[in-house]
């Protein structure tokens, strides 16, 4: 740590070109997590905020909920600790009331429940009425808006929002069953009520073999995207990871050998291998730790300047792991140069 | 006057592509308490191979080297390293000084690596013993050649070992500041009760050591 540390204050210029790269590569890493985390999470927090199990769906839909079409006998089916009846559709919206009514135009999910059951919102909610997704305000919607469904004679009233209710990065509508079935399926023509699926908490069962119950984990990955999306955000994360681990290592190597005469008369001192490579692996620990908190906090300004412009999301245990790997990955480069050191011939120091 | 080092039957060994080359011939060496010896013979006849057995950097090939009457060329590289780190001070030609370290800094890293507490009082005392006083917040690259080894003469001293090795401490210095070197050297010898063997091309020094070995194509004779 000595050693390590009063190198790197006595050769502030070199030493501050090695940590800006980590610096860079650092905030690179943080900000492409924090936007795959929002991104992701944008897909999925309408999803999470019911605190599921398991969701039934149909097993003709194949996986796609947009596509399943259960009944009240299906619904009576499936067995669970808490079940509630879920109507899932898209639309695109507008409010006619607006200035420029084609800048308010959105896609968003309607999501039809039943009052009271464990996936609704708060409030309770009347036919046309809607609970819809916070993000819908900076669009010029507010309580008490009336929205017009694009494509039919629709209209639906604002009445609350709810924070962070996103299903597939578009915002969510909650409304009651009978208001989702009049938009989804013209209600007069249909005699009985049809809806999506059917969300549970506990142990799910069902005999019923037309229907099929899903992980809500499973449900996710089979997002259309999700998984594509997750995975390459994680592949180049890694790979920066790694990278950066790498680069460290060549500097930190390139560093030992310009010292191999000065280690050399160290060792003849009789300063152990263990001491100079561990100096050396320190140096290294060092250097990600300061470049490392520097693309840790760029990440966090940018991320408050930047919040409702693109998908940011902190995730504190995602950072923790990545911070994790940038040390681990960092000390395993510094150990080149360990071995390096223990090859070092201290009779160089003589004659 | 007691023996701090001793070399027995030592013989040096070494292939040179398919040839044997005797490096270093059964040689018989002690340095006493206060002994300020001097190695002198033209380059390649054996001297650095000397320097290099008695400091444990390399293995004779038979015979024995006793550090303070104990084994220490047949333990192992780490033990050897071990006893040159507490018993043994280096001064080399030049670059035995840390770069990034300052002066004081130099002293005191031995005792980062024993974990000990620095030795403020010994510092001071040396440092005023060899005149560098005024240097000790300095970096080595901001001092002169004969500062520098004054410098290293307080580091090869600092921790207090049995024996000092030096090799051409005086090579990169003007007669004047290599007579200075020296004379500092001698002194501390004495005082410190050590013994310092010094490898030196350069003969005039030998007027200030006790004794003078030469090394000719391996063999050693006392010449003083």
């Amino acid at each position: 740590m000595f050693l390590a540390w009063k190198e790197i204050k006595h050769a502030k210029g070199k030493f501050s070109l090695i940590i800006s790269v980590v610096v860079l590569v650092g905030y690179l890493v943080y900000f492409l997590t924090s936007l795959a985390y929002g991104l992701a999470s944008s897909y999925t927090n309408g999803v999470y905020a019911w605190n599921a199990d398991n969701i039934v769906l149909t097993s003709d839909s194949n996986d796609n909920i947009m596509m399943s079409v259960m009944t009240d006998e299906q619904y009576d089916d499936v067995d669970a600790t808490e079940k509630a009846r879920l109507g899932l559709f898209p639309a695109v919206i507008s409010d006619p009331s607006a200035a420029v009514v084609d800048d308010t135009k959105e896609e968003i999910y309607a999501f039809g429940i039943d009052n009271g059951s464990f996936i609704a919102p708060s409030l309770a909610l009347n036919d046309n009425e809607v609970v819809a997704d916070s993000s819908l305000k900076e669009l010029g919607y507010d309580l008490g808006t009336v929205i017009r469904v694009a494509g039919t004679d629709i209209d639906w009233t604002i009445i609350g929002f709810e924070e962070s209710r996103t299903y597939q990065t578009a915002p969510i509508l909650y409304m009651n069953i009978a208001t989702w079935m009049d938009y989804r399926f013209n209600r007069a023509t249909i005699p009985l009520d049809l809806f999506s699926a059917v969300v549970t908490q506990g142990e799910t069962l069902t005999a019923n073999t037309d229907l099929k119950i899903y992980d809500i984990q499973d449900f996710v990955s089979n997002l259309p995207g999700y998984s594509a999306q997750v995975l390459t955000f994680s592949i180049m994360i890694g790979f920066l990871i790694f990278i950066i681990a790498f680069v460290l290592g060549i500097f930190i190597f390139v560093l030992t050998i310009q010292k191999t005469s000065m280690f050399g008369v160290m060792k003849a001192q009789g300063i152990s291998n263990a001491y100079i490579g561990g100096s050396v692996v320190m140096q290294t620990l060092i250097i990600t730790g300061i470049g490392v908190f520097g693309g840790l906090l760029l990440t966090l300004v940018s991320g408050y300047f930047l919040a409702g412009i693109v998908p940011f999301a902190i995730n504190p245990l995602f950072y923790a792991v990545i911070t994790a790997a940038f040390f681990v990955f960092s000390a395993f480069g510094g150990l080149f140069s360990v071995r390096a050191v223990l090859k070092i011939d201290p009779r160089i120091a003589i004659g | 006057m007691s023996t701090l080092i001793e070399m027995k039957n030592i013989t040096k060994d070494f292939l040179q592509g398919d040839e044997v080359v005797h490096a270093l011939k059964e040689t018989n060496f002690i340095a006493e308490e206060g002994d300020l010896i001097a190695i002198i013979g033209p380059s390649g006849s054996g001297k650095s191979t000397f320097l290099t057995i008695i400091g444990g950097l390399q293995t004779p090939t038979t015979g024995e080297v006793l550090v303070g009457g104990k084994p220490f060329s047949r333990l192992n590289a780490k033990e050897r390293s071990k006893v040159r780190f507490e018993k043994v001070g280096f001064i080399l030609q030049s670059a035995n000084l840390i770069p990034f370290l300052k002066i004081t800094d130099q002293m005191y890293l031995y005792n980062r690596i024993q974990r000990t507490k620095p030795n403020e009082e010994r510092l001071v005392g040396l440092f005023e013993k060899l005149g560098i006083t005024k240097l000790k917040n300095k970096y080595p690259s901001q001092l002169s050649g004969g500062e520098r080894q004054r410098v290293a003469i307080a580091k090869a001293i600092y921790h207090n070992p049995l024996v000092i090795l030096a090799d051409e401490p005086t090579a990169a210095l003007d007669t004047t500041r290599a007579f200075e070197v020296i004379k500092l050297l001698a002194k501390e010898t004495k005082a410190e009760k050590k013994a310092t063997i010094m490898v030196t091309h350069d003969e005039r020094l030998t007027e200030y050591c006790d004794k003078v070995y030469q090394i000719v194509d391996g063999v050693m004779t006392r010449k003083k």
